[in-house]
C-alpha cells in the first residue's frame, strides 16, 4: 500500500513540479530580433548621428554669420536632431549607458551657473574643451537653451560672440558622441548589434537565449512608457512648477513626448519608416492577435492624445489641465498593457 | 523512529522535485536560485539590475520609481532652480554616473574618465568616533572634479604591475593590478598619506543585508579564530550618526556604514558635494576652495530616504543553470575549498521597516565581516576597526552577470581583476588556503567552480 501511494505521489510530483510550458524547439526569433536590431536601433542611431552632424554645421553657420535666417535654421536642425534621440530612448540599454554616452547627449537640468562662468572665461571653447565638461553643460538641453534663451524668445541680435563661439564647440561634442553611439552599434564598429541578432549563440552574444533579448527590449519599451507617463509629464504637472519641464525652452516638450512613444511603436511593429517590419507585434500576434490589436491601437492612443494637448506643454499644465490628464491616462494604458500583457507573454516564451 | 518505507518515500520526493524541471521556471526547483528570497526576479539581461524587488505592493513600486528618478538627477552649480548644490568638489554628479546600469563600475578609460573610481584618503590616527583622519587641504576623500572656477584636487594615474601564477598542473596566468598616483595635487600632500582606491559596487541586494539581524552576523563572526580555520572574520564597527552610537558596519568595501541612508547621505557628500542633513558640511569644509553659501543642508532627509529606498527595493536576480552538472560540481567545490568560510551562503533577514524585506530567506554569499585579505590586496589604510589588510567579503550574488550588465568583468575594490579566475588568485590572508587548494585543482574543476560563481 505505502509503496504504491508513493509511487503515485511522486509521479504526481513529477507531473506537477514544472508549470511552464516546455520550450517550443521550431519557436525562432531571430528574424525579429534582427529586424528590430537593424531596421529600428541601427537606423534610429544613423539618423540621429546625420541629424548631429547637420545640426553641428548648421551651429557653424550661425557662428559664422549670425542672422535671424541662420537662427532659425538652427534651431530646426536641432529639432531635427532631437527626434531621432527621443524615439532612441525606447532602448536606453547597451553602449548609451554601459560607456556612459546618455549624459553627454541629453543631461538635465542645465548647469547655467557654470555655464555663465565658462563663457565669462578666458578658455578657448572647442570641441576638446566641451567633451571634458560634465553633460549638463553640453548636449541637447545646453543647446536649447543658448538656442531659445530661458524664455524662449531669443533673437540673433541677443547673443554674444563667446554664445556662438560655445554653440559651435558644443555642436562638434554632440556630432562626436552621436558618433560614438551609432559605431559602438555598427556591424562596421564595435558590433553590439550582434547581441541582439545572435542572440541565444555562446560567444556570439551577451543573451543566452533570444528570449532573454526580448525581455531586454520590452522592458526598454516599459521604462520609456512610465517615464513619460509617471516623470515626463507627470513631475511638472503635478508639481505645477515649469522649472521640472524638460524642453520647455523651445516648446518641444509634446514633440518629445510623442516621439518617445513612437520609439516604443518602431520596436514593436518592427518598422522604422518603412511600411513592413517584423518586431514584438509579430510574435504577440501569434500568441493573441487581440493583445496585439490593442496594443497597436494604445500606442496610436498615446501619440494622438499627447499632440491634442492643448497648445504648449507648458500652457498646458496650467489652462488645459484636462488634456495633459488625458494624454498621461493614454500612456499610462500603454504602460499597463506592455507591464501585464505583453511582457508575461515573452517571459513565458 | 521513522520506517525504512517513509525514508524511501521521502527520498524520492526529494529526488523527483530536484531533477522534474529542466529548466529555469518562475518556481524555484533548487531553493537557492532565489537569491533574494521573495524580491528575486529571473532574467539574464542588461538591465535585470533595474528591476524593483518582485514582492512591492503597488504602492511600493510607486514609490520605487520615483526613488528611480532620484537616484538618476544630475545636480547642478548654486545656484540654480532645481537639483541646486553641485561641489564645488565631486566626484560625479549623480549616483546613476558611477553606478551604470546599477551594476559593478568599468575600470577608467582615463584619468579624466574616472567612472565609478574613487580615492580615499588618511593620514595615521583616528577621529572622534575612530573613523579614519581625513588630509588637511583634502578631507578623507579626493574629489577629482570640481566646479568651474575650481581646480580638482589633483589627477588620478596609475601603472600596471604584473606577476605570475602557476596553478599545480603548470599552467600559469598573469595577475596585473593598478598602483595609483596623485599627480598635480592643487595643495601639499601629506608624506604618511594613506590611499585607497574603491571602484562602485552593485547596488542590488542592499535592503536585505540591512535586514540582517546583528545577533546573526555575530553568531558567524569568529575573531579570535576558535574554530582553527584560518578564518576569523569579525565585524567592524562604525559610527552611526543617526543615533549617535557604535554600530556594526554593513556597506562599503571596509564595511564603513551601518545603514542604507548613511551610506546614501555619505555618497551624496563625498561623491556630488551635496549636503544633508546627516552631514550637513561640505566634503570641502575648512578648504582652500571650499563655497561661502549658506545653502546647506542641500537636500532634506525625504530626499534622502527615497534615493536610499531605491537601494533597498532592487530586485535580486535569481541563479541560473542550477541544474547544469559543471555548475553543481562547482557548488560542492566552493563549500569543499571552504569559499563558503567567508562568502557565507545564506541568512534569513529579521524585522525591517519595509515588510519586503522581513523574513526572507537569501542567498548573498557574504557574511558582511571582515577579513584579512593578505599583502597582495592590502590598501594599508585602516577604517575604523578595519586594518590596511582586512576587507569586507563582497556579496557574490549577481556577479555573473557582471558581463552582461555592465559589459565588462573587473572585479576586486580597484578593479584589478579582468576575470572572475584572477580574482580568486588575488585572494590571500585568511583565504590563503582556499586559493592554494583552487590552485591544486584541475582544470576541470577550476573551471566548474568559475561556472557556478557565473550561475550567481
Amino acid at each position: 500500500m505505502y509503496k504504491y501511494l508513493s509511487f503515485l505521489l511522486v509521479t504526481c510530483l513529477f507531473i506537477f513540479s514544472c508549470n511552464d510550458d516546455p520550450v517550443n524547439p521550431t519557436d525562432n526569433y531571430s528574424s525579429d530580433l534582427g529586424n528590430i536590431a537593424a531596421d529600428v536601433i541601427l537606423r534610429t542611431y544613423l539618423e540621429l548621428r546625420t541629424a548631429s552632424e547637420d545640426l553641428k554645421e548648421s551651429l557653424a553657420q550661425l557662428a559664422a554669420t549670425p542672422t535671424e535666417q541662420n537662427l532659425l535654421e538652427a534651431r530646426n536642425a536641432w529639432k531635427a536632431a532631437r527626434s531621432p534621440w527621443e524615439k532612441s530612448e525606447g532602448f536606453l540599454f547597451g553602449p548609451v549607458d554601459q560607456q556612459g554616452i546618455d549624459p553627454s547627449i541629453d543631461s538635465w537640468p542645465v548647469n547655467v551657473t557654470d555655464l555663465d562662468a565658462v563663457l565669462n572665461s578666458g578658455e578657448t571653447l572647442t570641441k576638446s574643451f566641451v567633451d571634458g565638461l560634465d553633460g549638463t553643460l553640453k548636449g541637447f538641453h545646453t543647446l536649447e537653451y543658448l538656442l531659445y534663451g530661458s524664455n524662449g524668445n531669443k533673437s540673433a541680435s541677443d547673443f554674444t560672440a563667446r554664445q556662438f563661439e560655445y554653440l559651435s564647440a558644443c555642436g562638434q561634442s554632440l556630432a562626436g558622441a552621436t558618433n560614438q553611439l551609432h559605431h559602438s552599434w555598427d556591424p562596421n564598429g564595435e558590433n553590439f548589434i550582434e547581441n541582439l541578432e545572435s542572440a541565444g549563440e555562446a560567444g556570439k552574444s551577451i543573451y543566452p537565449s533570444q528570449k532573454s533579448a526580448l525581455q531586454e527590449i520590452v522592458n526598454g519599451m516599459i521604462v520609456i512608457a512610465d517615464e513619460v507617463a509617471n516623470g515626463k509629464i507627470n513631475d511638472p504637472f503635478s508639481q505645477q512648477d515649469i522649472t521640472l519641464e524638460e524642453s520647455r525652452f523651445s516648446a518641444n516638450s509634446k514633440k518629445d513626448f510623442a516621439d518617445n512613444i513612437r520609439s516604443i511603436q518602431n520596436i514593436y511593429t518592427g518598422k522604422y519608416d518603412s511600411p513592413v517590419g517584423l518586431g514584438i507585434s509579430n510574435i504577440i500576434k501569434s500568441k493573441n492577435s487581440t493583445l496585439d490589436e490593442s496594443v497597436k491601437q494604445k500606442i496610436e492612443a498615446a501619440i494622438s492624445a499627447i499632440e491634442s494637448i492643448e497648445g504648449t506643454f507648458t500652457f498646458a499644465i496650467f489652462n488645459a489641465p484636462q488634456s495633459v490628464t488625458f494624454a498621461q491616462t493614454k500612456v499610462r494604458d500603454l504602460q499597463q498593457a506592455l507591464e501585464s500583457e505583453v511582457l508575461p507573454i515573452i517571459t513565458n516564451l | 523512529m521513522i520506517s525504512i518505507g517513509k525514508k524511501i518515500f521521502l527520498c524520492l520526493i526529494l529526488l523527483a522535485t530536484l531533477w522534474s524541471c529542466e529548466d529555469t521556471g518562475p518556481i524555484p526547483v533548487d531553493v537557492d536560485q532565489a537569491s533574494g528570497g521573495e524580491t528575486t526576479v529571473y532574467g539574464n539581461y542588461i538591465s535585470i539590475f533595474q528591476q524593483p524587488a518582485a514582492n512591492l505592493t503597488s504602492e511600493e513600486i510607486e514609490r520605487h520609481r520615483a526613488a528611480d528618478v532620484a537616484f538618476g538627477d544630475q545636480f547642478v552649480t548654486s545656484p540654480a532652480l532645481i537639483n541646486a548644490g553641485l561641489g564645488p568638489l565631486f566626484n560625479q554628479n549623480s549616483c546613476e554616473s558611477c553606478h551604470l546600469s546599477n551594476g559593478r563600475s568599468p575600470f577608467p578609460t582615463s584619468s579624466n574618465d574616472l567612472r565609478g573610481l574613487l580615492i580615499r584618503l588618511s593620514v595615521n590616527g583616528e577621529g572622534d568616533h575612530g573613523q579614519p583622519l581625513g588630509i588637511p587641504g583634502y578631507g578623507g576623500q579626493l574629489q577629482t572634479k570640481a566646479v568651474f572656477g575650481k581646480a580638482r584636487e589633483a589627477e588620478v594615474t596609475w601603472q600596471e604591475e604584473s606577476h605570475e601564477e602557476f596553478y599545480s598542473d603548470g599552467k600559469s596566468i598573469t595577475l596585473t593590478r593598478p598602483v595609483f598616483h596623485l599627480d598635480n595635487p592643487y595643495f601639499d600632500l601629506p608624506s604618511d598619506m594613506m590611499i585607497s582606491p574603491r571602484m562602485a559596487t552593485p547596488i542590488i541586494g542592499l535592503g536585505l543585508l540591512e535586514a540582517i539581524e546583528d545577533a546573526d552576523l555575530l553568531s558567524i563572526a569568529d575573531p579570535d579564530d576558535q574554530n582553527r580555520d584560518g578564518i576569523s572574520g569579525r565585524p567592524n564597527l562604525v559610527w552611526d550618526v543617526v543615533n549617535q552610537k557604535q554600530s556594526i558596519g554593513r556597506f562599503g568595501w571596509k564595511a564603513g556604514n551601518p545603514t542604507l541612508l548613511q551610506q546614501t547621505a555619505g555618497a551624496y557628500n563625498g561623491d556630488m558635494g551635496i549636503t544633508s542633513p546627516l552631514f550637513p558640511d561640505e566634503n570641502c569644509f575648512g578648504q582652500l576652495q571650499c563655497d561661502s553659501l549658506t545653502d546647506d543642508p542641500e537636500i532634506n532627509l525625504d530626499l534622502l530616504k527615497t534615493t536610499a529606498f531605491y537601494t533597498q527595493s532592487l530586485a535580486v536576480p535569481g541563479r541560473r543553470n542550477t541544474d547544469d552538472e559543471t555548475v553543481k560540481r562547482g557548488k560542492e567545490l566552493f563549500t569543499s575549498i571552504n569559499c563558503s568560510g567567508c562568502h557565507h551562503t545564506s541568512f534569513e533577514t529579521g524585522h525591517h521597516e519595509f515588510s519586503f524585506l522581513s523574513n526572507q530567506l537569501i542567498f548573498p554569499y557574504t557574511d558582511l565581516l571582515l577579513h584579512d585579505m593578505g599583502e597582495g590586496l592590502a590598501d594599508h589604510r585602516p577604517e575604523f576597526m578595519a586594518d590596511g589588510r582586512e576587507w569586507r567579503t563582497s556579496p557574490l550574488w549577481g556577479i555573473g552577470l557582471t558581463h552582461v550588465v555592465g559589459g565588462h568583468s573587473r572585479f576586486l575594490h580597484d578593479g584589478r581583476a579582468g576575470s572572475l579566475e584572477e580574482a580568486i588568485l588575488w585572494h590571500g590572508g585568511e583565504a590563503q588556503q582556499s586559493h592554494d587548494e583552487f590552485k591544486s585543482l584541475s582544470a576541470a574543476d577550476r573551471e566548474a567552480l568559475i561556472s557556478f560563481l557565473e550561475s550567481l
